[in-house]
């Protein structure tokens, strides 16, 4: 009996793996490839090109030098998946563009990436075994306050530079370390600042009466909709409603038709993504439009998410943004042009990707300025300059806290425009949400 | 406000009910709690998912799509592991099919990937609006759908001699094998059956909302506080009680905080299994409760 | 048999006081089990000074998570192994352990190492809490409501941000020693609390509190009919589960510097800490480290070598499917069954020896019958749904007597039975023990009382040896008594003189899973005995065993009456009951329906008519029937 069921046991295994090959060869939709610590590229020999400074290097010179290792650990599988993957192409991207340039520091630049599955207590072994089984040279930030929080006090008991891509809690930065550094350019209170400010200064007829403010129970959207919230108010927008619902919420008809029955002019939300979608599915549902919508984090998910919601809906959903496409910033075209090549199947430039990016472009101006790998160094150097990124340009105080301001961007047609501050803006404002405005063909 | 709540609850609950009618069921003949049944929720869900954005099928013809590949499914996940285990104490089952639950999970990851995925065909955005309340359609025909699909069980259990069967086990093993029932037949029928039955509810729920493999076990802690208060091994039961928790969660979420939606469904597994342990409908299961 | 699992190897013996008999092995047995030692026991040191010998974090920090997973596993393992409870609420305990040392640290001060006391204390609490919660609740049941505790308790405190500053998490500084010692405070401090968690383990398996506990996982009821007051015991064991596991959780929640509810409150800790017991074997002592030390570093294989996440499901959800279906039993216990099956295939067992029938002196003459009834029962019912089970049941049993109970099939004397014990409880009516009403009283106390009771279809503790068995019963309860040694010189001597009263003492040492039916029989008996109970309750004792057998045990219960105990005989074999017992009760549909001598019933017409029905013509003994 029991030998039986060993072989039934196997058997099932067998077919199990089966299935799963099976699915994944038919091109399995969105299946994550297997990462963890397999070595990315290494330094690639192109024809000679130019580095930042702009004196050719050859590439044969970065081939032969021994790899400089960064280490990072992401959520490439959990709750936090999504961008945690779109980080990943970031990273790549930068890795490949800084290894074309001639590495740094004359090496070519070798990611090892981990994935911690969005689990803290995964990402604090992680980066242990970064630091001392991988013996990485430099650490590159992960997704998520709630990830950063841990993995930063690993790197700061180690005396390791960490620069991170997102991790706007300022929780983070109250603790005292002096090597965290975030690459965007402000924290979650002051995420929507642009935009709060910007409906506060409508005139008396233009301007939204009431508000209304659901939130994810999460370190960065709640601070995010507090700052807006605070601004409003002041401002003399009505608080008609506001909730706070759990991560893991399935279920948002009870809350939208709440949200309906108190009937505000804008609705102020802090999302992640899948939340973001059902609400406003919920509320095409119920048949409710607020004048005006602006959600965090999940409309920046570009194409995913207006597939999710239906590109005809996404007209005039306004977000916080930390990277425009067409910004002319140092080196923006050139990281769009090959984010595209390295991804062709991309529809847009999810903004994780560009922050990850952006990480990436700190870390290496404060390591080729300070010219070597001296941790505190880096650090120093990183509290006193500012770095050009594609972001603009990002600096930081005496607490690692970025001192720029987001953008805000809109959906209008089927693309996503920056619409704020005005003289950086790519577009005009549109008046609020439209859904159901047909998207033209692209 | 309230009215619509009700109504929204009330939906909600009656797919609830077609979820929590399979996790019973297993039960009332198996005398096994299968936590799994989240897992195989989330499965059908994304069967559904493939065949829609492959296939394009709406997710309503893939129902029978999601059932039948759920059926297959879990008779063979019924003959690997838990055949073995069906006559031992309730606490060893328990403990196994908490780990196939994981295990699914897992494998669910390797094969969708973990980016939450959403199936949405043409109605799903869309209500019947009913004066100044409103049918989110997606809940309607999920509601709709999952009565029938009750009523297409309670049929098979009352008036085909596969039911019969299967309630004679339920009843007495060894008295259904004298009468010539061949009870490992009958009992990999009604596991098949359950894991079906959660096929329908996984295209329902895909209907519902974004989910992601690790929705299941949001899913398995609501169906057991449905399972529990309604009674273990109680169809009429579970239906009842599913009803309480739609309308309860849908209450609370809009009158207290959705913040302690989830802790409803805990509340009430404490409250029953202290007070009523047989909850509404049930039997008195002998080993679990002390006399 | 009980609903334990099989096999007969259980956990670690109880030695007692005189020289332990069986196969002739020991030596041997004792000579490899320290060639066992040497090489874990070096392991164990090397591991437990880690540290000292290297600095590599990666490896430092394997270990002391393995060390919190070890500490959670023994913590479980007093709930789950021994009592046979599955928790999966430790990771709770850990939890609520790390979360206390955080906000004691961070809003009062000073370091979360002088909050693990407290850590512990709050833990202990809410184990507490939970068992008051679980308290009716076994199996399937306990093991939701456990599960629903640790959901609760994350929701708790993610919603109550004032104290835990909800979904944020609580940032704790950052150790301010030297950075080549950093880890060493974490490390020595979880090894000292798995040993201190151990030294408990241990200390209670040898108390009588671990042989009750033991005896609830094999079969709870029967424990409480031979006196263990299970209720109490499981908050007890409750307490102890969860005492540790909180002050390690105050030390893990210090070595991240952050607590926050996903992943202090998780799920999956707990899963690969019952994960851990299983694995190991649960209900021995270093089984659940043993398992720890294999789930955590495969954690980390999963992480790094297999990438991640999905995997880690796969892996562990299996595992658990694994080893339910092909290892029950644990490592360390499959293996002892191993070695010792090894050991002993050349012996052949004690089975179809024949039972020592030695000459008792019989008492001269039957005692009197007392007026005075020691149990009484007045106006019992009892209905099960549609079926009136016992219907205004009334008798009395004469002290010094040997009453039999008889009736038809279904007429209620099993469940009278379980009324007069305290198994189940009647609808209305009364019991009387020595005047003393006792139907409000929990089981343990009746037997305490001096209520014993043997059961139709035997039950003993199967994974216990019979003289282990004989020892369980518990004459009264304290709470200081939970820490006396489990069996003590003297106990062992009176339970070998019971085994020699009913001719087992070729048994002593043998699991009482191994026995036949009449053997089992035998050793109920005695055991019940062991309580030293005034009033014996027999449930069809012949029933199923050869005649000589029979005979042997009405010479048993002949001289135990003479020495002042009372019994209450439920039997169907006629000659037996009728050469045995004066007075007799019959009952029929849950009722009394005739009381007497032997000959009296005999001749009763309602008796005729109850057994055999009212047309059955029978050869009448000078009377006609209708």
């Amino acid at each position: 009996m029991k030998r039986k069921s060993i072989l039934l046991l196997s058997l099932a295994l067998i077919a199990v793996l089966a299935v799963a090959l099976f699915a994944v060869a038919c091109g399995g939709t969105e299946a994550t490839t297997t990462t963890a610590a397999a070595p990315a590229t290494t330094g690639t020999t192109a024809a000679p090109a130019t580095d930042t400074t702009g004196a050719p290097t050859t590439a044969t010179t970065v081939a032969n030098a021994a790899p400089l290792k960064i280490g990072t650990s992401l959520p490439l599988t959990g709750g936090k998946s999504v961008p945690g993957s779109a980080a990943k192409q970031g990273y790549e991207v930068w890795q490949d563009m800084i290894n074309t340039a001639g590495g740094l520091l004359g090496r070519p630049v070798e990611l090892v990436i981990k994935d911690d599955a969005s689990d803290q207590n995964t990402i604090v072994a992680d980066y242990n075994a970064l630091i001392a089984q991988d013996k990485v040279d430099l650490l590159l930030g992960t997704f998520s306050s709630l990830l950063v929080l841990p993995s930063s006090a690993v790197a700061e008991k180690n005396n390791m530079v960490y620069v991170t891509p997102t991790g706007a809690s300022p929780k983070i930065y109250e603790r005292g370390f002096t090597k965290t550094f975030m690459s965007q350019q402000a924290l979650a209170p002051d995420a929507g600042k642009v935009f709060a400010n910007y409906i506060a200064n409508l005139p008396a007829d233009q301007r939204p009466k009431t508000a209304a403010y659901p939130t994810m129970d999460d370190p960065f959207t709640a601070p995010v909709i507090e700052g807006i919230k605070a601004i409003f108010t002041a401002a003399g927008i009505k608080n008609v409603y506001e909730v706070t619902y759990p991560e893991g919420t399935t279920d948002f008809d009870s809350i939208v038709n709440a949200i309906k029955s108190a009937n505000p002019d804008v609705v102020v939300h802090g999302a992640i993504f899948e939340d973001g979608v059902a609400i406003v599915r919920g509320m095409l549902k119920a048949g409710f439009k607020p004048a005006w919508l602006f959600q965090t984090t999940a409309p920046s998910t570009g194409d995913q998410y207006a597939q999710a919601i239906g590109p005809e809906n996404t007209e005039g959903i306004l977000y916080h943004m930390s990277h425009s496409q067409k910004a002319n910033t140092p080196g923006n075209a050139e990281f769009v042009k090959r984010y595209y090549e390295m991804f062709p199947e991309a529809k847009d430039l999810p903004e994780d990707v560009a922050d990850a990016y952006a990480a990436g472009q700190v870390l290496a101006a404060a390591v080729t300025a300070v010219g070597s790998l001296d941790q505190d160094a880096i650090a120093n150097w990183l509290h006193a300059n500012p770095v050009e990124t594609i972001l603009g340009p990002l600096s930081w105080d005496a607490k690692g806290i970025p001192q720029g301001e987001f953008m805000i961007a809109q959906w209008q047609k089927g693309l996503t425009e920056i619409v704020l501050p005005e003289n950086v803006a790519t577009a005009p404002i549109i008046a609020g949400w439209k859904p159901g405005t047909p998207v033209p063909p692209k | 406000m309230f009215v619509q709540t009700l109504i929204l609850g009330i939906l909600v609950g009656g797919v609830y009910a077609l979820l929590a009618s399979g996790l019973t069921v297993i039960f009332g003949v198996m005398r096994i709690i299968n936590i799994a049944q989240g897992a195989f929720i989330i499965m059908g869900g994304f069967i559904t998912y493939t065949a829609w954005k492959r296939l394009g099928l709406d997710p309503l013809i893939v129902v029978v799509i999601s059932m039948i590949a759920m059926y297959v499914i879990g008779w063979a996940i019924y003959f690997v592991a838990v055949r073995p285990v069906r006559r031992a104490p309730v606490t060893t089952s328990v403990l196994l099919t908490f780990g196939l639950a994981f295990f699914l999970e897992g494998v669910m990851g390797f094969i969708w990937g973990n980016n939450s995925v959403t199936v949405r065909p043409s109605y799903v955005d869309t209500s019947l609006h009913l004066g100044q309340f409103y049918l989110p359609q997606n809940l309607l025909y999920g509601f709709i759908l999952a009565i029938v699909i009750m009523a297409a069980l309670q049929l098979i259990f009352t008036r085909t001699w596969l039911g019969r069967s299967i309630r004679a086990a339920a009843s007495s093993e060894d008295a259904a094998r004298l009468v010539g029932v061949k009870i490992s037949a009958v009992a990999a029928v009604t596991f098949a059956l359950g894991a079906a039955s959660a096929g329908a509810g996984g295209a329902i729920v895909s209907l519902m909302g974004p989910f992601v493999p690790g929705s299941q076990i949001l899913w398995i802690t609501r169906l057991l506080s449905i399972v529990v208060l309604g009674g273990l091994g109680s169809v009429p039961g579970a239906v009842i009680a599913a009803l309480i928790l739609g309308v309860g969660e849908a209450l609370m979420s809009t009158y207290v905080s959705p913040l302690w939606s989830p802790a409803l469904s805990i509340f009430l597994i404490f409250f029953i299994l202290a007070v009523r342990p047989q909850g509404i409908l049930g039997t008195k299961l002998r080993e679990d409760v002390a006399q | 048999m009980s609903a334990g699992t099989p096999g007969p190897a259980g956990p670690g013996r109880v030695t007692p006081g005189p020289v332990a008999k069986g196969s002739g092995t020991t030596t041997a047995r004792r000579l490899s089990r320290r060639a066992l030692l040497l090489p874990v026991g070096v392991v164990c040191i090397l591991i437990a000074i880690l540290p000292v010998l290297t600095g590599n974090q990666y490896y430092q920090n394997m270990v002391i998570i393995s060390l919190v997973i070890a500490v959670g596993a023994v913590g479980l393992n007093i709930i789950t192994g021994f009592a046979g409870y599955p928790s999966l609420a430790q990771g709770a305990f850990l939890g609520v352990g790390a979360y206390t040392a955080a906000i004691g640290s961070v809003k009062i001060g000073g370091s979360p190492f002088y909050w693990m006391v407290l850590a512990g204390i709050v833990a202990g609490f809410m184990a507490f809490l939970l068992g008051l919660l679980s308290l009716r609740t076994r199996g399937f049941s306990f093991a939701i409501i456990t599960v629903s505790f640790l959901l609760l308790t994350r929701i708790i405190v993610q919603n109550w941000r004032g104290l835990t500053n909800g979904s944020d998490g609580i940032t704790l500084p950052l150790p301010y020693w030297d950075r080549a010692y950093m880890n060493w405070p974490f490390h020595f401090a979880l090894v000292a609390l798995l040993i201190l968690s151990l030294l408990l383990a241990w200390r209670i398996r040898r108390t009588k509190f671990g042989v009750g506990l033991i005896a609830m996982r094999e079969d709870e009821d029967k424990a409480g009919a031979v006196g263990v007051n299970s209720p109490t015991y499981k908050l007890v064991g409750f307490v102890c589960s969860a005492v540790f596991v909180g002050m390690a959780g105050a030390v893990y929640g210090y070595y991240l510097t952050f607590v926050d509810p996903i992943g202090m409150l998780g799920l999956l800790f707990s899963v690969q800490i019952i994960l851990a017991v299983l694995l190991g074997g649960k209900g021995t002592i270093w089984g659940p480290v043993l398992g720890a030390f294999i789930i955590e570093p495969l954690n980390e294989v999963a992480n790094n070598q297999l990438g991640g996440g999905n995997i880690r499901l796969v892996i562990f959800g299996g595992g658990l499917v694994l080893v339910v279906l092909l290892l029950p039993q644990g490592i360390i216990p499959t293996l002892r069954k191993k070695i010792t099956l090894y050991q002993e295939r050349k012996h052949p067992g004690l089975t179809g020896a024949r039972i020592e029938l030695c000459e008792r002196p019989m008492p001269a003459v039957r005692p009197e019958l007392s007026p005075v009834n020691i149990l009484e029962v007045r106006d019992l019912n009892k209905r099960f749904g549609g079926l009136q089970a016992v219907n205004g049941c009334s008798f009395g049993v004469p002290e010094g007597s040997i009453t039999g109970l008889i009736g038809p099939n279904g007429s209620g004397k099993t469940t009278v039975f379980n009324i007069i014990t305290g198994m189940m409880k009647a609808d209305s009516g009364e019991v009387y023990l020595d005047g003393k009403r006792i139907d409000g009283l929990s089981p343990w106390n009746r037997a305490h009382l001096g209520l014993a009771r043997t059961f139709q279809i035997t039950r003993l503790f199967g994974e216990m040896t019979v003289l282990e068995n004989l020892v369980a019963p518990l004459r009264d309860f304290s709470v200081g008594q939970l820490n006396r040694t489990a069996m003590t010189g003297a106990e062992a001597a009176k339970a070998e003189e019971l085994l020699a009263l009913v001719g087992m003492t070729a048994y002593r040492d043998r699991p009482c899973s191994a026995l036949s039916y009449g053997q089992r029989k035998l050793v109920e008996l005695a055991q019940v005995l062991a309580l030293e109970p005034r009033v014996i309750l027999l449930d069809e004792p012949a029933g199923g065993i050869n005649p000589t057998l029979i005979e042997r045990l009405g010479e048993l219960i002949v001289e135990l009456n003479g020495s002042g105990k009372t019994f209450l005989i439920v039997e169907h074999n006629m000659p037996f009951v009728m050469g045995l017992c004066n007075p007799i009760r019959v009952l029929a549909r849950g009722a009394t329906i005739c009381e007497g001598s032997p000959e009296h019933v005999q001749q009763d017409q309602c008796v005729l008519e109850a057994y055999l029905g009212g047309d059955y013509a029978v050869e009448p003994k000078g009377e006609a029937v209708a």
